[in-house]
């Protein structure tokens, strides 16, 4: 049976936000892979191109956001297009903040001027990259094919992408203790480590508001469960 | 046709007694047949199971089955055609009233069989009172539209200015209509007058209240005036209403049947059940595509 359309301007401004979506997430995986690039090579003026770029990806955000906001008062979604706008409008502020870490990781770049990177730190952070342009990306398609078990397999995903910071920090730490890096380099180099895998951090969000657009069921966490337990627990009492 | 607002009237007496105790419905429910209660602990109002509705030899509703809770909103959505006020209007056998009406199935009314012989239907349509899409008031002053019914029902004299100003109160009419109680109710609005209607419908309190798209006529403030009114009127009696407007289904109601059109085994279009859920799940995670496909706009 064809569906027969009847609300076509809503659906369609939806489609251009899911469009738009697509666009911020493409930007900041995009964003990622060059920021590693210039740091790796210490390139200062790559490094201000992607600070000025994350501007677009600001300005994308803002856009996408009046678009669902006008939807919200004006449209009155109900069932699976609440469900996409509440989604649109959490994971506008996730890629958005990806961005801000990228940008965030450029401008750490000056801060390294004059640094020759030891080639386990360097292999761990095109790792890093590698792993946070993966679970950018999975989350993005996830979002675009409505697939909730792609998007619940982030979590797992992304256990990978942590154990790559952990070595990332212990091998900072221990270059600091070789006195290869100063204190102010290593703690420079452990926030760029802490960057990536709050990238990581992002995209889980992502696939957990996918998970409630496919499902209309919210991901509980395991804080969350401990804290309802607590306040069934006191209502009894 | 008979202009059922009439039969709402309830004698005060009648008032004081369960439902249990009604003359006529109650002998059927002495008779082994009590009121259900859901799991949820909410006594079941009707008990629908396995209805058709037909009007001659068409099949307006097939196989129909779910419950209406006590002191809920029940509100029935769909497509025009699809059998939601032919269903809406089982509950008091107001189809009885059509040439060639029929239903098949059961309907319990507090576990009583609403259809069986014993039943008088005008016994039923006194506790179950019905506000029409179009307003359909007496040919009286607005005093007397709301006081008809409380009169009969045994309401002195003295306190019926009091029944009057309560309920055109609660149906948002009485700040527009005080000054001129006595004029004729012909001379409101196409919107005074239904609201007019629906004070005299709960001026005799009834048990349940059929609302067959009561606020179409309506402006928003009226509307929303009904709809805080309804809410209240909750908590004293069952409603079960027909809207078109989707959104006030979801601001108002508590529990949401989606009806929609199928082809039968003969081939003719026939209204089915879609759909019964709580009104939050109807509308922010319906199970079924065709629900979704209906209040998203998208129409298969």
């Amino acid at each position: 049976m064809s569906i027969e359309e009847t609300r076509s301007d809503f659906h369609l401004l939806m489609d251009e936000v899911k469009s738009d979506l697509l666009r911020m997430g493409a930007h900041v995986a995009e964003g990622i892979s060059a920021v590693t690039v210039a740091l790796l090579a210490g390139d200062i003026d790559a490094a201000a191109v992607i600070t000025t770029a994350d501007d677009e990806l600001d300005l994308l955000s803002i856009e996408a956001e009046e678009k669902c906001v006008r939807m919200l008062a004006l449209q009155q979604p109900v069932a699976v297009d609440l469900r996409t706008i509440l989604t649109d409008l959490r994971m506008i502020s996730e890629i958005e903040r990806s961005g801000d870490l990228v940008s965030n990781i450029s401008k750490a770049i000056g801060r390294l001027r004059g640094v020759e990177l030891e080639p386990r730190l360097r292999g761990l952070l095109d790792r890093m990259c590698e792993q946070a342009v993966r679970l950018t990306t999975l989350a993005i398609d996830a979002y675009a094919d409505r697939d909730a078990g792609l998007a619940s397999a982030l979590g797992d995903l992304d256990d990978r992408l942590d154990e790559l910071h952990n070595d990332f920090l212990d091998t900072v730490f221990a270059s600091r203790g070789d006195r290869i890096l100063t204190t102010q380099q290593a703690v420079q180099l452990a926030v760029i480590g802490r960057f990536y895998e709050r990238i990581g951090d992002h995209a889980v969000n992502v696939g957990e508001r996918v998970q409630f657009l496919v499902t209309g069921v919210l991901p509980e966490h395991t804080g969350a469960t401990r804290a309802r337990a607590r306040r069934e627990e006191s209502s009894q009492s | 046709m008979v202009d059922t607002n009439n039969l709402n009237a309830l004698t005060q007496e009648e008032k004081k007694l369960t439902i249990d105790l009604s003359p006529t419905v109650s002998s059927m429910a002495a008779n082994g047949e009590e009121s259900t209660i859901e799991p949820s602990g909410a006594e079941v109002v009707f008990d629908v199971e396995k209805l058709d509705a037909f009007y001659g030899d068409f099949k307006a509703l097939s196989n129909v089955s779910l419950q209406i809770c006590k002191s809920e909103v029940t509100a029935f959505i769909g497509p025009s055609g699809c059998g939601k006020s032919t269903f809406l209007r089982c509950f008091n056998r107001m189809n009885d009233l059509i040439e060639g009406a029929r239903v098949e199935g059961t309907i319990k009314y507090h576990g009583a069989d609403l259809y069986d012989d014993e039943v008088d239907p005008v016994e039923v349509r006194r506790r179950i009172g019905m506000v029409f899409q179009k307003p359909n008031p007496f040919p009286k002053s607005i005093f007397e539209n709301v006081a008809y019914g409380p009169r009969l029902s045994g309401v002195k004299k003295s306190k019926l200015a009091e029944v009057v100003e309560k309920s055109l109160r609660r149906s948002a009419l009485w700040d527009e209509v005080k000054d001129r109680l006595q004029s004729s109710a012909y001379g409101l609005s196409g919107g005074q007058q239904q609201r007019l209607c629906i004070a005299r419908a709960i001026a005799v309190q009834p048990d349940v209240v059929l609302m067959d798209e009561p606020c179409s006529a309506l402006d928003p403030i009226a509307t929303a005036r009904i709809e805080e009114l309804i809410t209240e009127l909750k908590n004293e009696y069952t409603i079960v209403i027909v809207t078109h407007n989707m959104q006030q289904a979801a601001r108002m109601s508590d529990q949401t049947a989606f009806f929609s059109v199928a082809l039968d085994s003969h081939g003719s279009r026939t209204g089915e059940l879609v759909e019964f859920d709580k009104t939050e799940t109807i509308f922010t995670n319906p199970h079924n595509s065709r629900t979704e496909a209906y209040i998203t706009g998208r129409v298969g």
